[in-house]
């Protein structure tokens, strides 16, 4: 403990250390700032969005309550189904810029194929990313840690005074430990509170879990990056040996291993064609199309509950047949393309410890409510609001039954429901877990290796 | 007397094992990224030309119908992937591949590849323009960080130069010995790249070569200008360690740091409109006009009075066509003004944004570099804006075509009027003509400017620390 105080002492006595904390902390005000006000965007969008659906909302209530209305009146407006803002969007911007976080959904158009769209983008920018909190932690805080804790021994092995040090009887392991956590701890303490910040700056409440979680990651991740310094120290013969094989772990970890388990994802599940996706699509519907009078007969054969009288369909209800056969040739084709991507996400998930980069990364966006997962849970959510969206109306222009008063409680509203905590928690848990594990590894390969011998050979 | 320090630097960085460590790792991943790049490109093209294909046949056999309603069954046009793009992806995985072809509306090309992609994308590609990019920088630091420093440390700078070795002879025979090493490891891997390309599947599209040359000439400079930097900052410094320090911090910044922090200030001096508001106002200007003067009813209805006295008619059903066809042309011509000044305005604050962060270059020309190297491989804004472009006019004919013949065959009021397939076969397939390299030229411009100023700034700076060059540090 003493020699961690001392330590400590010398670290912050040097003019480069303050220079390092002040970059550091700048930049992590910087990423915290930035990616607050992509929540904030978001968090106006949404209120834009809810107002105008409950306008309408309340104008069908209103009328319902009047009188009773066809159907088609209220059918032909687009539902709006909304992913709510993330919890905490200080985090990480994640996947937020590039998913939309919100869809119009429109009873004549269930079978097509979703036409998402996003926010207005530059797409250079989407290509850059965002210099948000979750960058900052990811990519700068390990080159932070290694530039503070890069030479803990190999200069002094260079320079000859590891002797001098060694011969007081200190235990060259638990001192190169001390020297590395006391060097460090400046560095991960700011970025520590920076998490907190983060936390505290999300406008909704209960997300105290996810910032405990969100910190968790952070020193499992900082410690795993100086368990790094400890390694290369233990091998190398010069500061500048050690500086460059840390250079090129930070590398490795968080520039090759990312982008080479991509290309390997989409090697191994490659996605289907979109632009096969739309043009089957329009094959399908064209063949429906042309079938339609027949369709709708078999239909009413297979449902007379449903058949109106006479047996005579309108418009309304052969467009609904032309779309439900729509739906069933391609959903097998809309599922295929699915399953691709989920494939691939599954792939990402078990093989994210080969970088603690990914695990990293993966957590945050988790914990931010930006990554990939809540975004899959609201594509999933929203499909099956589509079939409650059919389900309402289908019976009714089948049976040419007006709306009344008594739809009013039942009226088909999407309401996201968010993940259960137990599920993203178990998640993040386990990326912390095994980045903490790759930082014991390397602790301990860094330990085995030294000893008084090697260190001064 | 250059050329035999070249050669000594040269053969020492081949016995580096490091060295040949990075080389071979580096080589590994460009020709790894090049052969998975080339087989998605490849697949791409293919799936685009199924897809092509088969909504051909859906709009050759829709059937007979109104001729307009045809125009509202419309079409889908897909996006067709430059053949460098096995080189630089640029922008392509974030912009949409396929665009809705209808009537009254201008869409936007949807479906972004990175949408159907895992959160791993947002990492970065693997692709050989990004290994040239950041990792080879990294190799020219590991060779050049202690060429002089670690010289003058070990005392042998002061032997060299006591044999009557001029230090700008010394200086420049280093560089040149690093821009040797590296053209030995990249000009094989060039070599390869070409012959992959030349072999590709659209080998002849126009300038293709022209564009490979100008890319490797932005590499080339980029390089260049690492090298001269890191021995001018190797030759300024005390020691080897105070050298590679430097030399990683500014590869840091600017091939980490600088990317998301120039296009973050950037946007917010030149934000990108919202969706909704840019919704809003283009249904606002469609309906009001540009000018905002006169409702679209009112132009209308102007239009049909000025219509009925050209041909002297009181009354529209005694005109010799089918007004209503006349007046979905009209129309669309007063939509299609709209939808240009709200495009034109959006495109051309994106490419602003592109070009502000190209001339931020000046400050870390990593910015420059992938500036011109996503204009000259096909793959920037520019280039989809062309296509956008193209897709819109082809939209604008389609839809002319078959208002004409609302116009010119349906009878006044005849409901029931429908075309078939004779309409449908005279749309032309759509086709896009490629960019010339001059065309990209003026969207590479900014980056290869900011670029040419780098290598100026660097030899300049190798020069003035040759002149400067001191045997022990001060």
């Amino acid at each position: 403990m003493k020699v961690l105080g001392l330590e400590l002492r010398l670290f912050l006595a040097e003019r480069a250390t303050w220079l390092l904390l002040v970059l550091f902390a700048g930049t992590l005000a910087y990423g915290i700032a930035n990616g607050a006000r992509v929540g904030r965007a978001a968090e106006d969008n949404a209120t834009t969005i809810e107002k105008g659906s409950f306008q309408w909302h309340t104008q069908v209530r209103e009328a319902l309550e009047r009188q009773a209305l066809d159907p088609r009146q209220v059918a032909g407006r687009p539902s709006v189904a909304l992913l709510p803002p993330a919890p905490v969007p200080a985090l990480a911007v994640g996947q937020s810029d590039l998913l939309p976080a919100h869809e119009s959904i429109s009873l004549w158009r269930l079978a097509k194929p979703a036409e998402a769209r996003s926010e207005l983008e530059n797409p250079a920018r989407l290509l850059a990313g965002r210099f948000d909190l979750a960058f900052v932690l990811v990519w700068l805080l390990p080159l932070f840690l290694l530039a503070a804790a890069y030479d803990l021994c190999a200069g002094d092995r260079e320079a000859g005074t590891l002797r001098m040090v060694l011969a007081q009887g200190v235990s060259p392991w638990r001192w190169l430990a001390t020297r590395a956590l006391a060097r460090g701890t400046p560095v991960l303490a700011l970025a520590l509170v920076a998490t907190l910040v983060a936390g505290a700056l999300a406008e909704q409440s209960g997300v105290g879990t996810r910032i405990a979680l969100a910190a968790a990651v952070v020193l499992a991740y900082g410690l795993f990056w100086l368990a790094v310094a400890a390694l290369v120290n233990a091998f190398a013969r010069s500061a500048a040996a050690a500086a460059t094989a840390a250079g090129a772990v930070w590398v490795g970890f968080v520039l090759v291993l990312p982008t080479l388990l991509n290309v390997v994802v989409e090697s191994l599940h490659p996605s289907p064609s979109r632009a096969e996706l739309v043009a089957e699509s329009r094959a399908a519907a064209a063949n429906a199309e042309k079938r339609g009078t027949e369709l709708v007969s078999s239909f009413y054969r297979d449902h007379p509950e449903l058949a109106p009288p006479g047996m005579q369909a309108d418009m309304t209800s052969r467009m609904l047949a032309v779309q439900d056969e729509v739906g069933r040739a391609m959903d097998p084709v809309q599922q295929r393309f699915q399953d691709a991507i989920l494939r691939q996400q599954r792939v990402v998930d078990l093989w994210r410890f080969a970088s603690p980069a990914i695990a990293a990364h993966e957590a945050l966006t988790d914990l931010a409510g930006t990554g990939y997962w809540r975004h899959r849970a609201f594509q999933d959510q929203v499909a099956t609001f589509k079939d409650e969206l059919h389900g309402y109306y289908s019976p009714k222009f089948h049976k040419r039954a007006p709306l009344t008063k008594a739809d009013i409680a039942t009226f088909p509203r999407f309401k996201f429901v968010e993940e259960e905590p137990s599920t993203w928690a178990s998640r993040v848990a386990t990326s912390a877990f095994g980045i903490a594990l790759l930082a014991t590894l390397a602790a301990l390969l860094a330990a085995s290796r030294l000893s008084a011998r090697v260190l001064t050979a | 007397m250059i050329l035999r320090v070249a050669r000594k630097e040269f053969v020492d960085a081949w016995r580096d094992g490091r060295f040949r460590l990075g080389a071979a790792l580096v080589l590994v991943l460009l020709v790894v990224s090049g052969l998975l790049a080339r087989q998605q490109v490849e697949r791409a093209r293919t799936e685009r030309a199924a897809a092509t294909e088969l909504e051909r046949k859906n709009w050759l056999e829709q059937g007979d119908k109104n001729s307009h309603s045809a125009g509202h069954y419309g079409l889908n046009v897909f996006k067709d992937t430059s053949p460098l793009a096995t080189f630089d992806r640029g922008i392509e995985p974030f912009v949409g591949t396929t665009v809705f072809l209808e009537a009254h509306r201008q869409n936007q090309s949807a479906f972004l590849p990175a949408q159907d992609a895992t959160s791993m994308r947002r990492f970065g590609e693997l692709s050989a323009a990004i290994a040239l990019q950041m990792l080879v920088p990294l190799l020219v630091v590991l060779l050049a960080f202690g060429s002089l420093a670690g010289e003058r440390e070990s005392g042998t700078l002061r032997q060299v130069l006591s044999l009557g070795v001029r230090p700008r002879q010394l200086v420049l025979g280093k560089s040149l010995g690093l821009a040797t090493t590296l053209a030995a490891l990249l000009l094989p891997a060039g070599c390869f790249a070409a012959f992959l390309l030349a072999r590709s599947s659209s080998a002849d599209a126009s300038g293709m070569w022209t564009r490979a040359a100008l890319l490797a000439a932005c590499y080339a400079a980029y390089l260049a200008v690492f090298i001269a930097g890191s021995v001018g900052v190797s030759a300024s410094t005390r020691n080897a360690r105070t050298a590679l320090t430097i030399l990683l911090s500014l590869w840091a910044l600017n091939c980490i740091v600088a990317p998301r922090l120039a296009s973050d200030v950037v946007h917010g001096f030149l934000p990108t409109p919202k969706l909704a508001e840019f919704d809003f106002e283009m249904q606002k200007d469609v309906q009001e006009g540009l000018d905002g003067h006169d409702a679209r009813s009112k132009r209308l209805e102007e239009f049909t009075r000025s219509t009925l006295a050209e041909h002297g008619k009181s009354s529209v059903d005694q005109l010799p066509f089918n007004f209503q066809g006349l007046v979905m042309l009209e129309s669309e011509r007063m939509a299609g003004e709209v939808f240009d000044h709200h495009f034109g305005n959006l495109w051309d604050r994106i490419q602003a944004q592109d070009s502000a962060v190209a001339w931020c270059g000046l400050a870390a020309p990593m910015l420059a570099l992938r500036a011109a190297s996503m204009a000259f491989a096909g793959t920037d804004f520019a280039h989809h804006r062309h296509f956008a472009r193209a897709a819109e006019d082809h939209r604008r004919d389609f839809v002319r075509v078959l208002n004409e013949d609302l116009m010119n065959n349906a009878r006044p009021g005849d409901h029931s009027y429908t075309a078939g397939r004779t309409l449908w076969e005279k749309l032309p397939v759509f086709q896009l003509e490629p960019l010339s390299p001059r065309d990209a030229w003026a969207s590479a411009r900014p980056g290869v400017l900011a670029l040419a100023a780098w290598l100026v700034a660097s030899l300049a700076f190798l020069f003035f620390s040759a002149g400067r060059l001191r045997v022990v540090s001060a």
